[in-house]
């Protein structure tokens, strides 16, 4: 199947030791610093996940968000990277994390298990591959899409199990709600966080970024905005 | 370090031992007004802002500046007797302000604005005097030597300079001038030394004039890459914007930037109102440069706003404003009265000399905490948002929208003013 | 033994929020020596220069500038036979912290209670005697007249540059406002707000439906400003974040722009930051406090000496403090017996939101008070909840606090991920409006706030426990309201609707965002019986403890409360500077 994304898609998707480890960017002393908004992502080496667990956020993310139909796909925006970023930098550490931990609270009463986010992606990642290769005998990269589709839908409605696997704090809908929410987020935020590359999915929904300044708008009435966005750094789109 | 023509060296921080100095009080009873006064005059001279450096006592001096030729180090003026001026007589002390003489007969170098002090009075002196001996505690601490290099080390060469180029007359009132009008005057051709920046400047780093009965007095000139506006005659503010803006930095359409904004905060601001309208009166009263022949062509309020309203196919110029500026300056280029300037009309934004506000663009710009108005207002610098080629579109367009009417700027002058902010 | 012992000051201050600000600016001009301590950072506006704030992820999504559940979080539990289990992430409500609290980041909706609200035990005594109430329900009376607060409102108000339709010009009602607030003895300072696509759309209707739609009277200020301190404000300019967010050009009203650039110029102030206090400590006797001890960035402890504490450091760490410091004897639900902890509420929201696929709200384009709302369904104006057997009220209203994209609602049916989700963003963003509630909330026998046995902050100090969970009394009301919205809702005919509210058996689900108004723990009223404090926040136990807050209101109306907060705050500094200073001691005899 093609799309018109696919030659950067599959680069990316197949890329392993094809990565150019990414000791630190050349920040050239110029107005606007790229930071991580310059990245490419087939060239991109992670900070956070090892190389097998990229490779499962690569292929969910592109689930996910799929380059399939209007609109940027999740790797075509960069949101691994977002992900990846974010999980290095201290994603979690603000969560009160001092036991005793009750796992099975109601869910009315929040988040109670014993994990950062850390944790959250690395045991959930760990299993969702046990359970591609009980289903299936192929990691869950490798997977056709619409199976790849199921076992996500079965971790978002825990029609899988991840205690039969040994996994008694964390249920598969914790994990695919982590996943899906930073997905999200990774695809929404500034650009400056890695994701949303180039302000391509503001440019989609037509958000106008950071420009932050509409006195002249707020009395136009269901009138189109027609002005692309500005990300925090002034790039315009 | 400040550059000896940035006479109003920046205090980074305001000085802890300032809040001390109202409650000092060595004076006799009788003494108290006298002091009181000259602390008062003190202001109005702003000798802190080269006398007093961050982090050190207030008037120990210590403070580095930058003439060009050599670091000049302002002296201890506290009335220490080793190492301020605690040995110094009345007659001494006027001998330095006035002409420049130290009580040791070495010349002083013009970073003191001697040749602006010679007009202040006898009796406003002895007030200085009386403060600076009375008022002032004591710091046992003496700053660092100057080294300027050869051969301006040579400080006999000051006397030649001096013959050529100083001007030490007293204070003298022009025919015709109310009461009010001489008062401004004295305080801004005298202590206000409002000349050392506001008066062009020869090769030999002279003011080119002293006093209002020359035309080049308060013409603006050019001060540490910023271009410096004309007092004359301030034909587009009232008398109230002027002392509006010298009271609390600001006023219904303009904000100070730059070295301005710390005489705001430690000399004008202190003034009193009366002062202040004297100053202002004298500075209207002078007569104004012939308005420069525009062969801009202003693009008027009306297209200009109704252009950045629309958002559409707009100039890189345009949409940088949408981008960076619109926030506070609205896109009718008016700001906020008292709190946002506009750029409609600025004088900031219609100088020849676009160095001002290229500075304000990259750097930013704030406004003193004073009393009558204590809000520190903050504009971010956008240096690290906008390229050297974005920084010349936005301010060319600034320049020529709504009923502006001057020249573009280039890319190459951006960039020049970038490399100038870099290196401080 | 503290590791160092501080100057002596007359007030200390713990907590430099709006509560806190206020107190300084009015006891430091009063001449007193005046020592603010706050938790958190400094932030000063640098940190929050244009575009910075307009950063979504940062600030909303990560909460830049809240407390964090690791060093403040509360346990929760619905009723005491469970064990409650600490908030581990905020859902709910989330805390400010650092210079300035919340009032930095806040909505900015000021508006004030109304006279009913401040008596609503007498209201129900009268209206409800025929109708049977919760028998657990504790309603009581604000310990002060509308008279007695007015001028504080008013002053308040000013500080703010609030920004609307006058509605009650002392007793004169007027076109544009709302007829059922409270008699204003001066106008608003400033005009509205503009009004937003959704706010017309809704207002008309509401109009036709014959209830009075006004617009949200604003903090986010209409025009440039120079409030009663010398303090000024700028024009909103609609830039889209707002709530949660700093303001990025000088247009909310926050301790920053109204307050502290002016207290900072007096000699006789000062604050330190990083400054986490942990008790007040009291003389032997136990009647006045001698000072405060807090831990500073280094992880000393430190005495501050004082003559005068003020806690302002929030509602529940107000209650918190007064627990751990032993001031006030601890509520017993079971005995009734003891005040503090005593009387918390909170209060509710839910409504629909609609969607239209050839409407453009440009929902960005918003400030953070933003709407249209009308107070027809409030304690005294409506007769239904009598009939009903349920007191209280709600705004209903159309707000767009942001119209930033994470979160965007999208139509029923929509998939939460995949091309759907991805289309749906691209199909319905900017194509929705909401028409919300936001409810009173009553107080209730079991519904209290303790110290946790369990769990501990990073300080070892036990954590606030918290017992609460939704009573029938506000269930019903949300019933109620639910009729009311859909029934907007259908007039406007949307294309799609979604609906969010509670129902007659829900729980409390602390996931969802409600809003930071907590309230009550330690009380005002008129006897030490059953209140923490008398009418001007002052401790019926420690006479020289003021304790400013949310914590003081015994239920919540459903005006939004910095309003009130601000206004009991300067009633209560007026009377430290003019009766307290010359005769320390109680200022109301119990």
């Amino acid at each position: 199947m093609t799309s018109k994304f696919s030659p950067s898609r599959r680069a990316v998707l197949a890329a392993t030791a094809a990565a150019v480890p990414l000791v630190s960017l050349p920040l050239l002393k110029q107005a606007k610093a790229d930071g991580l908004e310059g990245i490419e992502l087939r060239h991109y080496k992670p900070v956070f996940f090892n190389d097998a667990q990229w490779l499962f956020i690569l292929a969910a993310c592109d689930r996910l968000i799929p380059a399939e139909g209007r609109g940027p796909g999740a790797l075509e925006t960069n949101v691994p990277v977002f992900i990846d970023q974010q999980l290095h930098a201290g994603l979690g550490n603000d969560i009160y994390q001092q036991g005793p931990h009750q796992p099975d609270a109601p869910a009315t009463l929040g988040f109670q298990i014993p994990y950062a986010p850390q944790d959250v992606y690395r045991i959930g990642i760990a299993l969702t591959q046990q359970l591609s290769q009980q289903q299936h005998g192929k990691p869950f990269e490798q997977l056709e899409a619409k199976d790849k589709d199921a076992l996500l839908t079965a971790l978002q409605k825990n029609g899988v199990d991840f205690a039969a696997l040994g996994e008694t704090a964390m249920k598969p809908s914790q994990f695919f709600g982590q996943l899906l929410g930073d997905t999200k987020n990774g695809y929404l935020a500034d650009p400056m966080y890695g994701g949303n590359k180039d302000m391509k999915a503001w440019v989609a929904i037509g958000f106008p970024g950071a420009r932050a300044a509409y006195t002249e708008w707020v009395d136009q009435h269901n009138v189109k905005y027609p002005l692309g966005p500005v990300s925090l750094s002034g790039k315009r789109a | 370090m400040k550059k000896l023509t940035s006479l109003f060296a920046a205090l980074a921080w305001s000085l802890g031992a300032l809040g001390a100095l109202g409650t000092l009080t060595m004076a006799h009873a009788a003494d108290q007004d006298l002091v009181a006064r000259g602390q008062y005059l003190a202001r109005a001279g702003d000798c802190m802002a080269c006398h007093s450096a961050a982090g050190k006592p207030a008037y120990a001096g210590g403070l580095a500046i930058d003439s060009g030729h050599g670091i000049i180090y302002s002296t201890n003026i506290t009335p220490d007797k080793e190492h301020g001026i605690g040995n110094y007589s009345e007659a001494q002390f006027a001998t330095a302000v006035r002409h420049g003489v130290r009580a040791d007969g070495t010349q002083l170098y013009p970073a003191m604005p001697y040749p602006s002090y010679a007009k202040v009075s006898d009796e406003d002196i002895h007030a200085l005097y009386t403060y600076f001996m009375q008022g002032v505690a004591p710091v046992a601490s003496t700053p660092p030597a100057s080294s300027m290099s050869f051969p301006f080390n040579l400080r006999w060469g000051m006397k030649l300079w001096n013959v050529f180029f100083a001007n030490d007359k007293p204070f003298k009132e022009q025919d015709g001038w109310s009461a009010e009008i001489k008062r401004g005057a004295y305080l801004v051709e005298g202590l206000g030394h409002c000349g050392s920046c506001h008066t062009p400047r020869g090769v030999a780093m002279n003011e080119k004039a002293s006093d209002s009965s020359q035309a080049q007095f308060l013409s603006g000139g050019e001060l540490n890459g910023w271009a410096v506006p004309s007092l004359r005659g301030m034909p587009h503010w009232s008398a109230q914007d002027i002392v509006d803006y010298l009271q609390t930095g600001r006023n219904k359409t303009a904000s100070v930037a730059g070295e301005m904004s710390l005489v705001v905060e430690h000399s004008t601001s202190h003034l009193t109102r009366q002062d202040l309208q004297a100053m202002a009166a004298y500075l209207k009263s002078l007569s104004a440069a012939p308005a420069r022949s525009g062969s801009v062509i202003a693009q008027g309020p009306e297209a200009t706003t109704r252009k950045l309203t629309a958002a559409r196919d707009l100039t890189l110029g345009e949409r940088l404003y949408l981008d960076n500026c619109a926030a506070c300056h609205f896109v009718n280029g008016k700001g906020a009265p008292g709190i946002f300037p506009a750029l409609d009309g600025a004088s900031v934004v219609n100088a020849d000399n676009p160095s001002a506000l290229l500075h304000v663009i990259l750097a930013g710009a704030r406004t003193p905490s004073t009393e009558k108005a204590p809000s520190i207002l903050v504009m971010p610098g956008f240096a690290h948002r906008l390229s050297d080629q974005e920084t010349a579109a936005l301010a060319s367009f600034v320049r020529q929208g709504w009923s502006n009417q001057a020249g573009k700027v280039s890319e190459r002058e951006a960039g020049k003013l970038r490399a100038g902010l870099d290196k401080h | 033994m503290p590791d160092i012992t501080n100057d002596d000051v007359d007030v200390v201050i713990v907590g430099l929020g709006w509560a806190g600000s206020l107190m300084a600016i009015e006891l430091a001009q009063a001449g007193l020596k005046v020592r603010a301590l706050e938790r958190g950072p400094d932030r000063p506006p640098e940190d929050f220069a244009y575009p910075k704030p307009a950063d979504q992820y940062g600030y909303a999504t990560r909460n830049k500038v809240f407390a964090t559940p690791r060093d403040a979080a509360l346990t929760v539990r619905y009723n005491t036979a469970q064990q409650a289990l600490p908030t581990r992430k905020w859902g709910a409500f989330a805390p400010g912290t650092g210079v300035g609290g919340s009032g930095l980041h806040w909505t900015a909706v000021l508006i004030r209670a109304t006279p009913t609200d401040l008596k609503l035990k007498t209201y129900a005594d009268q209206a409800y005697k025929h109708a049977r109430l919760d028998p657990e329900m504790r309603i009581k009376d604000f310990p002060f007249t509308w008279n007695e607060i007015e001028p504080h409102y008013d002053f308040f108000d000013k500080v703010c540059g609030l920004s609307g339709n006058t509605g009650n010009l002392r007793g004169k009602l007027q076109p544009g406002g709302d007829p059922f607030e409270g008699p204003r003895s001066n106008p608003y300072p400033l005009p509205a707000l503009h009004d937003t696509y959704n706010n017309t759309l809704f207002a008309d209707v509401a109009r036709k439906l014959g209830y009075h739609p006004f617009p949200n009277p604003s903090a986010n200020v209409s025009q440039a400003w120079t409030n009663p301190y010398g303090a000024q404000i700028a024009p909103c300019n609609y830039c889209g974040f707002c709530s949660k967010y700093p303001c990025l050009n000088y247009s909310k009203a926050s301790p920053q722009t109204t307050i502290l650039d002016v207290v900072k110029r007096l000699p006789n102030f000062d604050y330190k930051v990083n400054a986490n206090v942990i008790r007040v400590d009291l003389h032997a006797d136990k009647k006045t406090a001698r000072g405060v001890t807090y831990v500073d960035e280094n992880m000393k402890e430190v005495f501050q000496p004082a003559k005068i504490v003020i806690l302002s450091s929030f509602q529940f760490a107000n209650v918190r403090l007064m627990l751990l410091s032993g001031i006030g004897k601890p509520y017993d639900p079971i005995t009734e017996t003891g005040v503090i902890g005593r009387n918390y509420a909170f209060l509710s929201n839910g409504g629909a939101t609609l969607f239209f696929k050839d409407k453009h709200f440009n929902s960005f384009a918003t400030a953070g008070a933003t709407g249209e709302m009308f107070n027809d369904i409030s304690p005294g104006n409506f007769d239904d909840g009598i009939k009903l057997g349920f007191i209280g009220g709600a705004k209903i209203h159309s707000s767009q606090a942001s119209g930033a994209p994470i979160g965007t609602a999208l139509p029923p049916g929509t998939p939460s991920w995949g091309r759907g989700w991805k289309e749906g963003m691209i199909d319905w963003y900017d194509h929705s409006m909401k028409i919300s509630i936001t409810t009173t909330c009553m107080s209730y026998r079991g519904h209290f706030l303790d110290l946790d046995p369990n769990y501990k902050d990073p300080w070892g100090q036990p954590l606030l426990r918290m017992t609460f969970d939704w009573r029938q009394n506000e269930l019903k009301l949300q019933r109620y309201l639910r009729d009311i919205v859909l029934k907007i809702s259908r007039e406007l005919n949307p294309d799609h609707m979604s609906e969010s509210f509670l129902a007659l058996d829900s729980h409390w689900d602390i996931t969802k965002y409600v809003s930071t108004h907590n309230v009550g723990g330690a009380i005002m009223g008129d006897s030490p019986r059953d209140s923490a404090l008398n009418k001007y926040l002052q401790s019926w136990d420690v006479h020289n403890v003021f304790v400013p807050g949310g914590n003081a209101f015994p239920q919540n109306f459903q005006a939004n409360p910095t309003a009130t907060i601000g206004a009991i705050t300067l009633m209560a500094a007026h009377a430290i500077k003019t009766q307290y200073l010359k005769n320390p001691g109680p200022l109301v005899q119990a």
